[in-house]
């Protein structure tokens, strides 16, 4: 335990240091840009028996009710929960006002005993908060954030701003009611929240789809829900992948808009730069008739990346589906992609 | 300074084409008469007359070497898109405009067709005509006050529009360039190389199809973006077709937009002629306009 606080706080000074200036993402990855090795993460403290996880609603409400079932599970887990005040409030979609939702997220963040604030669900609304948050609570008092979706935003802000990480995973909404009636896939998924927060190797079943690219890829993991990825763009919550492997998933949108998104990864110099792309779950929008975009979601990224030659996985476990098991945002994974085997793994 | 490319004559030559989506040939046919019967001499790219069955109307390549053309051509005074869709984020870094920047040409169209504006303007520092495209000379289109504006506009005329009071609009007078377009393209074009710069500048937006939702994070992306702080003046046009989701968003299209401008002291009016739905005033983008919002009504003038 001192070796980890002596390290972080180690890092903490090599962090400050290198810090992308805000407000001027740098345009980096165009092809034949120099790679530069990032800046190990700050990694807060994983959690032990005891510690207290802060439960809040930075997009859209959720009601006490129906976070139940994540705080008994987590709970029986061991740690303690600490339920902010946006959980039960509503301003329409939003799980409070932007001032309220601001000052829940705010107050976690500056709460030295929390030692992560688990995002109750997703929805819109975290970007409409964001700028007003204070990091320096965070950077004091590393915490794990966890969730996605339009948590992708402070999954990034923070990475960005702190270089700290974070934990993509499924919320509160998604804990099943009754434990003993939910699928295997749904069970590990959420189980895999608690094996990411206490430390654990991380274990994912992936399936191998024969239009991987294979290779090894090394670097920290960035990405999230691809439209928030895009409507970050350019923004000081922008992320940077050079040298990283960037993972993508997202639902509802049209075959056409998943191609004008990956074109905006390769126009903002998203690509070119990466050390590999992990290809999560999409659900798809059907094409209107006559509108048939005649490329799949393979034929897609595959087109956008066919230049390169970094490792792409398909079918990645992650995103607006059963099987969305926790990734160590911002942390270092080492990806294997091979005809018949894939593996993603932290701790290396 | 800014390059106005020169105002047609007749008898000058109109390119049509086709560089997003698809779009059936028979779709043209009333704009192409309609060119004519102005005195325009109207050459159709290979896009116009595309056999693509997939939802754009040719191949990056296809739709690149017939925009590359009509660019390319001296004696084409004028590329009229047939229609957006979409298709430019595939093909605008290709595009070679050292013919074009030596010799300037009106573009004309919106929506996908944003994306050329934004291009052209930011890096060429050449006026172009944010305006109808060839769909909308159909059914009785050519004969309304827009294409007319499409007409006038691309002659020489001066732009005067007028449009009726709304009760969100924020008085006052603006001068500056006018940029713009689709909000949807303006929020992908963020980062890129494509991308407006907007201070001191009238900014116009529409959008169609939108989540109320998305609007509001695409507007704090430009926010984000420091795209909406030191504009001149902000021009709504019309936001149509705007979907909800289950649980209502509890505003309007243009209460959200008022929300995110509150801060700012420029004039804002809203519903101004430009849009998907059909009302839709041919606008120079990247020339200096004058938005007077007054409690009577708006005019923007050239």
């Amino acid at each position: 335990m001192k070796r980890k606080h002596f390290l972080s706080s180690l890092l903490t000074a090599g962090a400050a240091a290198t810090l992308p200036a805000l407000g001027s993402p740098t345009r980096q990855g165009m092809p034949g840009s120099k790679v530069v090795k990032p800046v190990p993460p700050r990694i807060p403290d994983y959690l032990s028996t005891g510690d207290t996880i802060g439960i809040t609603c930075p997009a859209g409400f959720i009601t006490l009710k129906e976070i139940e079932p994540a705080i008994q599970q987590i709970e029986s887990w061991g740690f303690k929960t600490k339920i902010g005040n946006t959980v039960g409030k509503r301003d329409f979609s939003f799980g409070g006002t932007d001032v309220e939702r601001a000052a829940d997220l705010q107050q976690m963040i500056d709460d030295p005993s929390l030692k992560a604030i688990l995002c109750a669900r997703g929805g819109y609304g975290a970007v409409r908060i964001v700028d007003r948050l204070d990091l320096s609570g965070l950077s004091n008092y590393p915490k794990w954030v966890i969730g996605f979706s339009d948590i992708t935003v402070l999954l990034c802000h923070i990475h960005r701003n702190l270089n700290m990480a974070g934990i993509h995973s499924k919320m509160c909404n998604s804990f099943p009611d009754d434990w003993s009636k939910a699928e295997p896939v749904q069970v590990e998924s959420i189980l895999s929240i608690r094996q990411a927060l206490i430390g654990e190797a991380m274990q994912y079943p992936i399936v191998v789809n024969e239009k991987n690219k294979t290779g090894v890829a090394e670097g920290q993991l960035v990405g999230g829900n691809l439209k928030t990825l895009e409507t970050l763009s350019g923004t000081r919550s922008d992320i940077d992948t050079v040298g990283k492997i960037l993972f993508v998933e997202d639902t509802g949108e049209y075959l056409y808009s998943i191609d004008r998104m990956f074109w905006n990864l390769e126009r903002t110099g998203k690509l070119g730069g990466l050390q590999g792309l992990i290809v999560g779950g999409f659900k798809i929008k059907p094409d209107d008739p006559g509108e048939e975009f005649g490329r799949t979601l393979y034929d897609i990224v595959l087109e956008r990346v066919n230049a390169y030659k970094f490792p792409v996985v398909f079918d990645f476990p992650v995103g607006h589906q059963k099987n969305n098991y926790a990734l160590k945002y911002g942390m270092s994974h080492r990806l294997s992609v091979t005809t018949d085997k894939v593996t993603l793994e932290d701790h290396i | 300074m800014m390059h106005i490319p020169p105002y047609l004559q007749p008898g000058d030559t109109i390119a049509l084409v086709c560089p997003a989506g698809y779009m059936a040939p028979e779709r043209a046919q009333t704009c192409i008469e309609t060119l004519r019967c102005w005195g325009y001499t109207v050459q159709t790219g290979k896009t116009m007359n595309s056999h693509s069955e997939n939802y754009f109307s040719g191949s990056d390549e296809e739709r690149l070497a017939d925009l590359q053309q009509a660019l390319d051509d001296p004696a084409i005074k004028a590329i009229l898109c047939g229609r957006g869709g979409y298709g430019l984020s595939r093909i605008i870094d290709r595009i070679d405009f050292s013919s074009f920047e030596k010799n300037p040409k009106w573009i004309i169209g919106f929506s996908d067709i944003t994306i050329l504006h934004a291009h052209i303007y930011t890096n060429y520092k050449t006026v172009s005509l944010h305006a109808p495209m060839a769909g909308a000379f159909n059914e009785g289109g050519a004969d309304g006050v827009y294409i007319a504006s499409l007409r006038a506009a691309m002659e020489g005329g001066k732009a005067n529009y007028f449009c009726d009071e709304h009760p969100l609009n924020r008085t006052g007078r603006a001068t500056g360039p006018l940029v713009g377009g689709n909000l949807s393209l303006l929020a992908h074009l963020c980062g890129t190389v494509s991308e407006v710069k907007t201070k001191g500048r009238i900014l116009f937006l529409e959008d169609v199809g939108e989540y109320l939702y998305n609007v509001d994070r695409m507007l704090h992306q430009l926010k984000r973006n420091g795209r909406l702080e030191k504009l001149a003046g902000l021009v709504v046009g019309g936001f149509t077709e705007m979907k909800d989701t289950t649980r209502p968003f509890g505003q309007t299209v243009y209460e959200i937009i008022r929300d995110i401008v509150k801060e700012y002291d420029y004039p804002v009016c809203y519903g101004f002629p430009v849009s998907h739905g059909g009302d839709n005033y041919a606008l120079k983008h990247g020339m200096e306009h004058t938005l007077h919002v007054g409690v009577e009504g708006v005019t923007l003038e050239e």
